[in-house]
């Protein structure tokens, strides 16, 4: 299915430079042929930067990326929007790419790294507009006794991405302090990785021990690494089972939006 | 009727491509070491006592044949060896867990700093494992003892930290080069201090290099690279080499192609039947699911290991590295299904002689 809905192109169609509908100007501004227009190319002139810097991340360059982030504070553009049109975009098609076995982790790391030379440029004008959204926390760490964090550091990234709020606890981490995480902090999801088959069985501590603390309906607990499978998340009771970083994003979004009682906060 | 050839003379028949009387099944240690709970919790040399004691570690290594029945012995049993005495900390885990990296000392690959040539092989554990296998060599002449090396690009993340280690592959790799070609030569001197200590083979598992993780482009520029510069001492010194890669080969195909081990083993999900029939000659060693070896029960295990034998596998063994918890039952199913089965190929074993 994944396959599918990637194969369809939206990549490139998402936001082609200048072909911006009419009816994305606000009925308001016309009035004149010129506001018309101006309103346009300010349209397009910023659709162009958003798609540049989504290209600036594609293309592992961290310098461009703050360079274009800069660009967009100079000329006024939301620094939000900036991020979620721009860097964030950039992140995803970065994230095919893997999907697609063109980009493989180096790549990936790199696009990583200048997503947040544009985040950082752009975090100081971010105060107001992250205030307002509440966005949802997620701890994530790979389970005690195992010590490959590659994958969990593919999915904390992919996540960082998005509108999410990252707590990482790293490597070799004992199933309650995931738990006792989500409560500190008030965290939706908890995201556990393993690689080896001998400390899988911790997943089903984390769900136990969330279980036994009345958790149940509030955090969700999704897994994944090498040896998990679907099957395995559902026998130990745990919410959902991700096989990679790009598909754990879409994930935490989908659980982010499901969570019983609470805001949509998946943005 | 009992088996004409020798382990050893069987191992070393199939890796010089001189044919045998059937596949040898062998765990060959380090990565892919088989010192299980069933074996270690029984043993008088259990870990972690056994990664630092020459004895103990020999003792060990006959306590996991005798207990598995796999043909060889294997040392060490971990990948920690040349990471500590290249400078990062471990931890040497337990019965249940074998040792680990507790942190890579530098962050960057710019940030290494060189040990002397020759700074492994002289190292206190080197030492150990060296000392052990000229022990099992004396002890067990018609075991073949195999000698396993970290290979260079885990070796190198075990010393920078993973994450920059990777992306230092694209973004610096002037000092990436300069990093992978120290650990190299570190590898090449260890590895002639254990043949020269009377190991019969060497393996070289190098987890980190994966297609999956580094890529067809990295994959080769790197880990082909560097492989094939230790291989190629190792033939220089009149020593087979088996080379293990993780994961799915998928992307990187044609590099595999290029490898100049004397084995090539590979992981579950790869087709043993589709690399040999692209690659003429390949001695393909496998690669029986170890998620099966720890949870399936016997006769699966057993049918899976049967399949392998059908499908033409040169040496059979686990596809990676095994979970302590695995049952001895099932390592046991899946190294009788060729010595059981020594009587259906004795009618063909000449053939290929």
């Amino acid at each position: 299915m994944s396959k599918l809905e990637l194969s369809g192109g939206p990549v490139l169609t998402e936001s082609p430079p200048g072909a911006v509908p009419v009816g994305v100007v606000p009925a308001g501004v016309v009035s004149g042929g010129a506001a018309v227009l101006g309103a346009r190319d300010a349209d397009a002139s910023r659709e162009d930067l958003w798609l540049s810097l989504a290209d600036a991340v594609v293309n592992m360059d961290e310098d461009e990326s703050a360079r274009l982030s800069r660009e967009s504070l100079r000329r006024r553009y939301d620094a939000y929007e900036t991020i979620d049109r721009g860097l964030a975009k950039g992140m995803e098609r970065a994230g095919r790419l893997f999907e697609e076995e063109e980009y493989f982790v180096p790549e990936l790391l790199l696009c990583s790294d200048a997503l947040n030379a544009g985040v950082e440029v752009l975090k100081p004008s971010l105060a107001g507009a992250a205030d307002g959204e509440a966005r949802c926390r997620i701890v994530i760490g790979v389970i005690s006794g195992d010590t490959h964090d590659i994958g969990k550091n593919l999915v904390k990234l992919m996540l960082a991405s998005g509108s999410f709020e990252i707590f990482d606890l790293g490597r070799d981490v004992e199933p309650e302090l995931f738990v006792d995480k989500a409560l500190e902090v008030g965290a939706g999801i908890i995201m556990v990785s393993s690689l080896m088959t001998t400390t899988m069985e911790g997943m089903r501590e984390v769900v136990r021990i969330r279980d036994k603390r009345g958790l149940k309906d509030v955090v969700r607990v999704a897994v994944g690494g090498g040896p998990v499978s679907q099957a395995f998340a559902d026998r130990i009771g745990a919410d959902a089972y991700s096989p990679n970083a790009n598909h754990a994003l879409r994930l935490a979004g989908r659980l982010a939006k499901s969570m019983p009682g609470r805001p949509d906060r998946s943005r | 009727m009992s088996d004409d050839l020798s382990p050893r003379e069987r191992l070393l028949g199939v890796l010089r491509r001189q044919g045998a009387d059937r596949p040898p099944v062998i765990c060959p240690g380090g990565m892919m070491s088989a010192a299980i709970l069933g074996v270690t919790e029984t043993s008088r040399c259990p870990p972690p006592a056994a990664h630092h004691d020459a004895a103990l570690m020999a003792g060990l290594a006959r306590d996991v044949r005798r207990g598995t029945g796999f043909e060889n012995f294997g040392l060490p049993f971990c990948m920690t060896v040349e990471p500590e005495a290249l400078g990062a900390e471990i931890d040497f885990g337990s019965l249940a867990c074998e040792p680990k990296i507790k942190t890579e000392p530098w962050a960057r690959a710019a940030d290494v700093a060189m040990r002397p040539k020759g700074a492994v092989a002289a190292s206190k554990r080197a030492g150990v494992v060296l000392e052990a296998v000229s022990a099992l060599k004396k002890s067990d002449p018609d075991v073949p003892v195999i000698g396993g090396l970290t290979g260079p690009l885990s070796l190198a993340a075990s010393l920078v930290e993973p994450m920059n280690f990777l992306k230092g592959l694209r973004k610096d790799r002037e000092s990436s080069h300069r990093v992978l070609d120290y650990v190299a030569g570190q590898l090449v001197d260890y590895a002639a201090a254990l043949v020269e200590a009377g190991a019969d083979v060497i393996t070289i598992a190098d987890p980190t290099a994966t297609g999956e993780i580094l890529g067809p482009k990295i994959f080769a520029e790197y880990a082909l690279f560097y492989i094939n510069k230790i291989v190629g001492f190792l033939h220089s010194v009149g020593a087979p080499a088996i080379v293990h890669i993780c994961g799915n080969v998928r992307s990187v195909g044609a590099s595999l192609a290029e490898l100049r081990g004397d084995a090539l083993s590979v992981d579950a999900m790869v087709s043993l039947k589709n690399l040999k029939a692209k690659s003429e000659g390949l001695v393909a060693m496998g690669n029986l699911s170890t998620y099966a070896l720890e949870f399936a029960d016997a006769e699966k295990v057993a049918g899976a290991a049967r399949l392998l034998k059908r499908q033409g596998v040169d040496i059979l063994a686990p596809a990676c590295g095994l979970s302590t918890s695995t049952p001895l039952a099932n390592i046991r199913a899946l190294t009788g299904v060729v010595k059981d089965g020594g009587r259906e190929v004795c009618a063909s074993r000449f053939i290929s002689l």
